[in-house]
């Protein structure tokens, strides 16, 4: 039976938090990680030399989760395999609101005792009506409230990303990585094994959970199939759902007497249930994070026409190269704009079909740029405009003169407060790494998308578009009548 | 179709699965293939089974010249590979020899247990050729599949898959999914297929696979897809083995 969305609410939203089983030898990363923890953190150890570290940590320790001495929502559970279902137990004893087992050896070992081990705890977690997350997992992250499980992860900030992962590398990178880009999550669950509560049960909470706009996740395998499509498809329908596939689990069957079956490989069929649950389906970590990024920062659009504008001829070639490759037309503007461009472009050594070659233009002028934006917010051919912003031209300059890159930000803010079109920058980072990650992190902080190159701009931008169409899909001309 | 011609559709089809079943198969012939999924609404070519030549010629006279004879058995998967289908039979004298010729040259290539009779059916008229298929996805159950039909169908791949069960715009959207789909919409001068018929066929396998999930696999390969309407030519059906 389901676990109730409230009960998840309680586990996400901790007052007070118990580790289980912290140790020296890990660095107390429990511990330490919940350091930023806005409520009471306890720690529950027994081993004398562990209490003493504990101590030291200033984290009140009990020999019990029984013990402490008010309600505990959200436990984590990082003692060996033979005590966990001591501690399980415990948490079902003291009305917990949920447990994390981190511990791992279970049924992903493929040996006897872990199945076992874990046949057992799952079935007093089911009886015992416990919200049990994992086992073999990372467990939960809530940065608003503190809730961590990397002390790298942000904290005292709010995202709008809910994240679900069955690896807890790959929750954990999605965090850590998605900071650098600015996507910050509402929660995230790493659920491991996910004996108890399965990929279904979160997305149905995140489907629901008001502070969560968009929803990624890592997936292996699911336990239910037919439930994790009805859950995909309703949270799909409410919100942006991007899903990451992991492994390549079942090739096509061999004993396959029919072509369907033979051509029904796992990659196959996952492919079209996402598609079919109006979900998107990405391939890596990197594009989880651009499509997210996308979806947070660009406004919505609906056509495939973009206006490309780069600083060299070499380039637009490039950038016109990659948006066409990501399925974008790239068309002629309208008369009026090439009119109006005719009286203050300069085409030596620059040009301006589509894309716009406009270094010559803009670095003479700097008022030029905003008035070459206004030209593609107002263009009826154009649906969606994508910039080149030139570390190898600038990022030197903007060390030297930081209201250079200002005065830059402050054109592309204007142009996204007048034009309802989807916008991007590719922003390489060339030779100069470091002043390119400063001048992203720059345009990132002023709200603006940044992609690190333009295959990544142009295939964010078209899966974003290609997204949120299906969120107003005009359900009833959808269904099938009865 | 209405709900009683579903039932009766649905019990004509347990009654061929009962059958095979108590003959001790789960791989259906061609013509128990067609029997159960033209019960279940899917436009198939009338097809039966003769065991002799002679009665060959008199089927082919009932269903009408031009008529196709392929091999009825139960071992062999790829029927024309060794010479089990012959085309375009245009009379009683070209069905009795074409008869012999495929019983020769299968017992030749599979030996005599192998030859089960043939199936008679009309020549279907051109159209393009499309697959569906299903099969059940040990994750998710039952999955169609919609792509370009022929022979070449597993080197290309060009293929889309939808779970059951589909909603009618999910049978428009995997259509128009492959990359072949120009070909559908009237390539080189040839007329448009008729999308409609083909989305009906795929609304009527989802509800086929719904009720009955002793169906292992299915193929449909070709659907002969013409301007006006679209015919499955060849049909397998692979039930569960218990």
């Amino acid at each position: 039976m389901p676990i109730s969305l409230d009960r998840l609410e309680r586990v996400l939203n901790p007052s007070a938090v118990a580790v289980v089983g912290d140790k020296r030898a890990s660095g107390y990363m429990w511990l330490n990680a919940l350091k930023t923890f806005r409520g009471n953190l306890y720690s529950v150890q027994v081993d004398p030399r562990e209490v003493e570290g504990i101590a030291a940590l200033g984290v009140p320790n009990f020999a019990s989760l029984t013990e402490i001495p008010e309600p505990i929502d959200y436990v984590v559970c990082a003692v060996p395999r033979k005590i966990a279902p001591i501690i399980v137990r415990d948490c079902i004893a003291a009305k917990v609101g949920g447990v994390t087992l981190f511990t791992s050896g279970f049924a992903e070992t493929g040996e006897a005792e872990g199945i076992a081990l874990q046949e057992q705890i799952g079935a007093l977690a089911r009886e015992g009506d416990l919200a049990l997350i994992g086992p073999n997992c990372m467990g939960l992250h809530n940065p608003r409230l503190g809730v961590r499980f990397h002390r790298d992860q942000p904290h005292g900030r709010t995202g709008d990303v809910g994240f679900i992962s069955q690896s807890g590398t790959h929750g954990m990178h999605f965090s850590l990585v998605g900071a650098t880009r600015g996507v910050v999550c509402s929660a995230l669950i790493s659920f491991g094994n996910g004996i108890v509560l399965e990929a279904a049960d979160y997305l149905d909470y995140l489907a629901a959970d008001a502070g969560t706009r968009i929803i990624g996740m890592y997936i292996e395998g699911a336990r239910d199939g037919r439930r994790f499509v009805r859950s995909l498809r309703a949270a799909a329908a409410r919100k942006p759902v991007v899903v990451w596939k992991g492994g390549q689990t079942r090739a096509g069957s061999a004993a396959a007497r029919s072509h369907t079956a033979a051509l029904a490989t796992d990659q196959a069929v996952w492919e079209a249930i996402v598609r079919q649950a109006g979900a998107l389906s990405v391939e890596s970590l990197d594009e989880m994070i651009d499509v997210v990024h996308a979806l947070q920062r660009t406004k919505p659009g609906r056509g495939r026409r973009v206006a490309l504008m780069a600083m060299t001829g070499g380039q637009s070639v490039a950038l016109a190269d990659a948006f066409a490759r990501a399925g974008w037309e790239v068309p002629r503007f309208a008369d009026a704009t090439y009119a109006q461009l005719g009286e203050f472009f300069n085409v030596i050594g620059g040009s301006y079909q589509n894309p716009l070659d406009m270094a010559g233009t803009i670095m003479t002028d700097r008022a030029a740029l905003d008035r070459l934006l206004d030209l593609m917010a107002d263009d009826p051919n154009v649906d969606a405009v994508a910039m080149e912003v030139s570390a190898t031209f600038a990022a030197q300059r903007w060390e030297r003169d930081p209201e250079e890159l200002a005065a830059l930000i402050r054109s592309l803010h204007r142009f996204r407060e007048r034009s309802d079109k989807p916008f991007v920058t590719a922003l390489h980072p060339s030779y100069v790494e470091a002043a390119a990650l400063k001048a992203r992190d720059a345009l990132q902080e002023a709200g603006l998308p940044v992609f690190p190159s333009f295959e990544r701009a142009a295939n964010a931008l078209a899966k974003s578009v290609a997204l949120r169409p299906s969120l107003h899909p005009g359900e009833a001309g959808r269904r099938r009548p009865a | 179709m209405s709900d009683s011609a579903t039932e009766a559709g649905n019990d004509r089809v347990a009654e061929i699965f009962a059958a095979a079943r108590g003959a001790g198969r789960h791989l259906l012939s061609e013509v128990e293939a067609k029997a159960a999924l033209g019960a279940a609404g899917v436009p198939v070519t009338p097809t039966r089974l003769a065991d002799s030549a002679a009665e060959a010629a008199a089927i082919a006279g009932e269903l009408g010249y031009p008529v196709v004879l392929k091999v009825v058995s139960d071992t062999i998967t790829h029927k024309s590979d060794v010479g089990g289908v012959e085309l375009s039979l245009d009379d009683a004298a070209a069905v009795e020899a074409a008869y012999g010729r495929i019983r020769a040259a299968v017992e030749a290539a599979a030996g005599a247990e192998a030859f089960g009779g043939v199936s008679v059916q009309p020549m279907a008229a051109a159209g393009a050729e499309v697959i569906m298929g299903m099969t059940q996805d040990p994750q998710f159950g039952p999955v169609l599949m919609f792509g370009l039909g022929g022979v070449l169908v597993e080197v290309l791949k060009d293929v889309a898959f939808r779970v059951v069960p589909l909603e009618p715009h999910d049978a428009a959207e995997m259509i128009r999914e492959i990359k072949a789909f120009p070909v559908l919409e009237g390539y080189r001068g040839a007329p448009p297929a008729d999308l409609a018929a083909l989305e009906s066929i795929l609304l009527s396998l989802s509800d086929f696979a719904e009720a009955h999930p002793e169906v292992q696999e299915l193929d449909l390969n070709p659907i002969l897809a013409r301007h006006d309407g679209a015919t499955a030519v060849d049909a397998r059906i692979v039930l569960t083995p218990a």
